[in-house]
């Protein structure tokens, strides 16, 4: 190909104690849609807001069309035509789309501009397939509209690279496909497009070229269609990873967990849950798909009576826990697993002896209620061995562990108190890919001991991955339950986006 | 800023940084603080050398500090239960108050025809502890219940709580508790229930020991057993601390109870100690200075025990400064808060380094690492 539109050049950035990036070269075409890969860590999200200017390389070089640029401040890179959309997007909600497309640009009046924006909004959104309504207000667009929002701001700055940090986390399968429409188009356009990803399977069916990164480095740069998700894997991880995981035909047990008409609201009072009936059986995973802030998280902590039941019953076994405290369910043997491990699940100012007795911490005290810390911390040893949690000192404070290393401490926790039941939630987001293997293993484990399993999970491949059967969430109700032998990412996905599959529709139980 | 301060990848958590920064701050203060002194045409070194002496090396002076230093201590050990709980309770005047009225109470009555009539000194004393804790301890934690039972936001009702107090105390001194004569205070307490002088020619009285027995409780319940683990985790994440099964609610009303209980002892030791009746404006503050006194030692006992001896210190200097060179005792409030005001700024150091780009030569940047050799798997 003739001269790259972006060239970053040997760009080094340290922080203190680590390299972040380390001698990288980086090179984005027009006309093409670049996945960048890597785990966490591996110093992807460095690079990118080094060229989106919200970091300052220590050395290196940027250049674009083959002109060296200086780019200090994101304005700067603005003018230079670099975009991005951050995984949060940065919209005010409460203002409309126009509103929110022209705020900060540098503009003569507002009043005269706002209608000549809107017209441009319409053409770009007709031009590029991004059906949204200028004057729409930002809160009562669904998330796949949000994004479609930021993109056009990219677009009305006349940005000519286009960065997408993660772009698909919050949407269905369809909405992805419809994504990924867009932004061939795009690059057919002209733009040069960059993905930023973990997901191997969405750089195989959309990118052109893939640069990966591990610890700071390039490790490759290749093209899509020259490769392979294996290969990818490997390159990323540094090993041979197999994400398959063998999941054995078992015969489904006694029912353990039963959830009937369960009705739950959220922070702002709104219905989040209307009317769930699930019932989870022994020796079984039920996959929980849907996309996220549909009710999920709803249903977890009203599980637990973490968050208030309006109406419904929850029962283990023959117990009636609806309106019985944390403790009694824990003592009834439901363990639950957080999707906010750092807000919910740990005590990120504490060491990780302290942590790994929360819930059980009655335990540990001798009759006078002091702690025993002997006991302590043997136990903590032994939590930390039997996972292998790194590092392996148990005083370490939680706060510094890796999100791998403190889910396995949570998961660990659970799992040492021999529940019969887990509520699980989004196990594995923001994990590197060795730990989702070791967490996914520890989940399947679980089950084949017999434990029945509600796996909550943005995630459609985890899903499809360790369910025996998979329920679809959509607006606080189940859209219905499919055997994991019957379901496609067409059907579940359909189906996460409120779709019945009306032909078959095969045991949906309401 | 930018340019001169630069983000720390993660926040220091040393504690020897921490321990160097809070001296360099109260360094920084002193120097401050020391021009102050020059319009007096004072030699700020010699002042500082006085105020100190003063408090710590002179007998008399060390039993002073020791006095001042005991409510204090008690009031910073009830701010470490509350704030470590997440429980923000601001109303230690009020159960400073309200223990000082409980205990003059029980005093009072331990008379020949009083309730109590006459008692032993060490059963009048327990008496008269347990009598405050609980008055304090209902005190705090009728806030706690409104905070634990409805949510209601405690800093806002223990600060109204104090002035509830203050005229409580008020209305006591003019009624009920008042003494013959003009002025407005309870008559002095029998003198055997003051709590005994033990240092031959000070003021220091066993007021102290009450308190360092309180500093041995807190420390051990609150950093060793399981009811503190369960405050504390209370304290660091409500969230948490109900996931784990804890009963969020009752915890803040407890650490609300006890809280008031310690702040209640700091009245206690003031009457029956300093006093020796009770009467209006007996406070003066203490219950806030104990506040800044416990974030100063970082919410730890043996921290907080320090910073109070350290301010009552300077108080008492300050006093004798007053006395002795004329040179106005308020510099050392102004020193005081500049402590406060400099050691929260340099918690600003653990999250961010100083750089000084003015005096940085331009270097050629330097060479990292060479790029490990990766070699391309597959075609």
């Amino acid at each position: 190909m003739s001269s790259p539109y972006l060239s970053a050049q040997k760009i080094v950035k340290r922080f203190p104690g680590v390299i972040a990036n380390n001698q990288v070269d980086f090179t984005v075409n027009r006309g093409e849609i670049h996945a960048l890969l890597g785990e966490n860590g591996a110093g992807k999200s460095t690079l990118m807001q080094i060229l989106y200017g919200m970091y300052q390389m220590d050395s290196g070089k940027i250049s674009i069309e083959g002109k060296q640029r200086h780019i200090h401040t994101s304005k700067d890179a603005i003018k230079a035509g670099i975009g991005m959309v951050h995984q949060e997007f940065m919209l005010v909600r409460r203002f409309s789309v126009v509103e929110n497309i022209v705020l900060g640009m540098d503009s003569d009046g507002i009043t005269g501009n706002l209608t000549r924006a809107r017209e441009r909004i319409r053409d770009l959104s007709k031009t590029h397939g991004l059906h949204v309504d200028p004057d729409q207000v930002i809160e009562h667009l669904p998330v796949g509209a949000q994004q479609r929002v930021e993109i056009l701001k990219l677009l009305f700055r006349e940005a000519q690279l286009l960065i997408l940090d993660e772009p698909t986390a919050v949407l269905t399968p369809q909405e992805t496909a419809a994504l990924f429409q867009v932004l061939r188009h795009l690059a057919e356009q002209g733009h040069a497009i960059v993905i930023v990803t973990h997901k191997l399977h969405e750089i195989m069916s959309v990118s052109d070229r893939v640069t990966i990164m591990r610890d700071g480095c390039v490790v490759s740069a290749l093209e899509t269609r020259n490769s392979s998700e294996n290969q990818l894997a490997k390159l990323m991880v540094g090993r041979d990873v197999s994400l398959r995981v063998t999941r054995s035909v078992r015969p489904r047990g006694k029912p353990i967990l039963k959830i009937s008409d369960l009705h739950v609201t959220d922070d702002r009072n709104q219905k989040a849950v209307t009317g769930i009936d699930i019932t989870l059986h022994a020796g079984e995973v039920l996959g929980l798909a849907g996309v996220d802030g549909n009710g999920q998280s709803e249903l977890a902590q009203a599980l637990l009576n973490l968050r208030a039941i309006q109406s419904g019953q929850v029962k283990m076994a023959d117990v009636d826990l609806t309106h019985r405290s944390p403790a009694e369910h824990h003592r009834n043997r439901l363990a639950y697993v957080p999707a906010d491990r750092r807000h919910v699940g740990a005590l990120m100012g504490l060491s990780i002896a302290r942590n790994v007795i929360l819930g059980s911490h009655g335990k540990y005290a001798s009759q006078f209620g002091l702690l025993d810390e002997k006991k302590i911390n043997r136990f903590a040893k032994e939590l930390v061995r039997r996972f292998d949690v790194r590092p392996s000192d148990v005083d370490y404070m939680a706060g510094k562990l890796s999100g791998g290393n403190l889910q396995k401490i949570l998961l660990g926790r659970e799992i040492m108190r021999d529940p019969l039941a887990y509520v699980i939630e989004q196990p594995t987001r923001g994990l590197d890919v060795g730990a989702v293997e070791a967490v996914w293993r520890e989940i399947l484990s679980e089950r084949d001991a017999g434990k029945a399993i509600l796996l909550i999970s943005a995630e459609l491949e985890e899903i499809l991955n360790l369910s025996d059967r998979i329920a679809v969430i959509y607006e606080g109700r189940i859209m219905g339950i499919v055997e994991a032998g019957d379901a496609s990412i067409e059907k579940i996905g359909l189906m996460m986006a409120g779709v019945l599959p009306d032909s078959e529709a095969p045991e949906i139980r309401r | 800023m930018k340019g001169v301060l630069k983000k720390r990848l993660e926040p220091v958590e040393s504690v020897w940084v921490i321990a160097a920064t809070t001296c360099l701050s109260i360094f920084l203060a002193l120097l401050f603080g020391g021009l102050l002194f020059i319009p007096f045409g004072a030699n700020p070194m010699e002042a500082y050398g006085a105020l100190f002496a003063e408090s710590f090396t002179t007998w008399r002076g060390f039993g002073f500090t020791l006095v001042k230093a005991t409510p204090l201590i008690l009031i910073s050990l009830g701010t470490i239960v509350a704030w470590r709980t997440g429980f923000g309770y601001l109303g230690f005047e009020g159960c400073l108050l309200i223990g000082a009225a409980t205990a003059t109470w029980v005093s009072l009555e331990t008379v020949p025809n009083g309730l109590f009539g006459p008692l032993p000194f060490p059963i009048f004393i327990l008496l008269a502890i347990t009598a405050a804790l609980v008055t304090g301890g209902i005190w705090a934690g009728i806030v706690g219940v409104f905070r634990g039972r409805f949510g209601g936001n405690e800093v806002i009702t223990s600060l109204m709580m104090n002035y509830v107090a203050i005229f409580v105390v008020q209305y006591l001194v003019s009624g009920p508790l008042r003494a013959p004569g003009d002025l407005p205070q309870s008559p002095r307490l029998p003198r055997e229930t003051w709590l005994p002088y033990f240092l031959e020619g000070t003021r220091a009285h066993s007021g102290v020991f009450i308190a360092l027995a309180c500093v041995l409780v807190v420390w051990i319940v609150l950093l060793k057993s399981k009811i503190g683990y369960e405050l504390i985790v209370t304290g660091l994440n409500p969230k948490a601390a109900r996931f784990g099964g804890i009963n969020v609610g009752s915890r803040q009303i407890m650490a609300a109870f006890a809280a008031g209980g310690l702040g209640a002892l700091a009245g206690l030791v003031e009457v029956l100690g300093v006093h020796h009746r009770l009467l209006d404006g007996l406070s003066e503050g203490t219950g806030f200075i104990g506040i800044v006194a416990a974030l100063l030692g970082k919410l730890h006992p043996l921290g907080a025990v320090i910073a109070s001896i350290l301010y009552a210190g300077m108080a008492v200097g300050a006093d004798a400064m007053q006395r002795k060179a004329g040179l106005p005792a308020s510099i050392i409030f102004i020193v005081q808060s500049l402590i406060v005001l400099f050691i929260l700024a340099s918690d600003l150091l653990r999250y961010y380094t100083l750089k000084f780009p003015f005096f940085r030569t331009p270097t050629t940047p330097s060479v990292p690492p060479e790029k490990p050799e990766v070699k391309p798997i597959g075609t």
